[in-house]
């Protein structure tokens, strides 16, 4: 399982949505996650893959998370 | 005497925060909430960077005791406040309605206690990891922007999944509830309603006689259709708001523009129908106008007794 597909089922899971209807191109508002939501799901990820994520302000999409935890896992 | 890190180490007297209230927590009442020991703070609300360091700077003339500034992370203006704060180094800056983290840099050099409001564990173990000093544990209780969960179910949570110092916040008003915020872990407390009817508060009196008139019913959540919940005293406002809310033919954009303005107009102008009253449930429990050194010593005399009394309950 990749990042973005990892990503993808803890929100599928956290956040009661459908696994398919989530595409690396939302941003976090488009998924209508709040703040809370993001470090919920950043610390889930964490656990799941074992890495320490930094977050800020920068991150929108999807697809900046999965460029940050991968860059993170370097 | 209170035995708390935050006496021994802020060089408070008493260990209680004074939350930063869009609109009420300017530097007069800071600075007598740091006068009477406890820690005042500056709320640096949606205002631009003159406003704050104008606070900050008359603050500093008012007392010489440690005071903080609370940063609204939502504000248009973030960026140039969060400089203001590394610029002027006041004791504290806590923060709200976000995950400050990009902000904290210059003002840990700067020697600044950061200390974040949090609603939830996850929030709390992300700012301690970017170098907290402590964290302040916000219940749903509260006025103003509210999480989900109450103060006596996240502040123990709060307190296991860190080990930085936690502060708790929501529905505190009195030695009872302080009281019961140390038997929950915390080390120390942070009110916001009950000091908006000290008397150095510079609130419209209309607020203050809302706070002082509020029943415990009298509180109502709007907000969280637009993803910032807030608790407020029901009024004319909040009927309109909360009906629109629900109102599938006004848009988000329309719901967001009713309330722009409504705080200044509840507390500058004291627009009974139009304000929007923040203030948490502990309101109801809020009776007189007192000064900021009464609201503190009694609250701290009523839980220093219960605290000594607790022995009576183990047989």
């Amino acid at each position: 399982m990749n990042t973005f597909e990892t990503i993808a089922k803890l929100l599928a899971e956290s956040k009661d949505m459908d696994v398919n209807d989530i595409r690396p191109d939302m941003s976090f508002s488009d998924l209508e996650l709040d703040s809370l939501d993001v470090a919920e799901l950043v610390m889930n990820l964490e656990d799941e893959l074992g890495v320490a994520v930094e977050i800020d302000e920068s991150l929108r999409t999807i697809a900046d998370l999965v460029a940050k935890v991968d860059a993170d896992k370097q | 005497m209170m035995n708390s890190v935050l006496v021994q180490e802020l060089g408070l007297t008493y260990p209680i925060f004074q939350g930063g209230m869009a609109w009420v927590s300017d530097a007069a009442l800071a600075a007598a909430v740091s006068n009477a020991g406890g820690l005042g703070i500056i709320s640096a609300m949606n205002l631009d960077a003159e406003y704050l360091r104008g606070q900050i700077q008359k603050c500093r003339t008012l007392t010489d005791k440690p005071f903080g500034v609370n940063v609204m992370l939502m504000s248009p203006h973030v960026q140039e406040v969060a400089q203001v704060c590394a610029q002027e180094a006041p004791a504290v800056v806590t923060t709200g309605a976000g995950l400050p983290n990009q902000y904290m840099k210059p003002w840990l050099e700067a020697g600044i206690r950061v200390i974040p409001v949090v609603p939830s564990t996850a929030m709390a173990k992300l700012v301690e990891r970017a170098g907290a000093y402590a964290v302040i544990a916000e219940g749903g209780e509260s006025g103003g922007h509210v999480g989900d969960l109450s103060t006596i179910t996240l502040v123990p949570q709060v307190v296991d999944a860190v080990s930085i110092p936690v502060i708790a916040a929501g529905g505190i008003a009195d030695g009872r509830g302080a009281a019961v915020a140390f038997m929950l872990g915390a080390v120390g407390v942070q009110c916001g309603t009950v000091f908006l009817c000290a008397e150095e508060c510079t609130v419209h009196d209309n607020y203050k006689q809302k706070v002082l008139a509020a029943r415990d019913i009298d509180t109502i959540v709007t907000g969280k259709r637009l993803g910032h919940a807030v608790r407020s005293i029901r009024n004319p406002f909040t009927k309109r708001y909360a009906k629109q809310e629900y109102n599938p033919q006004c848009t988000d954009d329309e719901l967001e523009a009713l309330g722009v303005g409504a705080l200044r107009k509840a507390a500058v102008e004291g627009d009974l129908d139009n304000g929007c009253f923040l203030a948490g449930q502990a309101a109801a429990m809020v009776h007189a106008i007192r000064p900021a050194k009464e609201i503190i010593e009694t609250m701290f005399t009523q839980a220093e007794q219960l605290l000594k009394g607790a022995p009576a309950w183990v047989k």
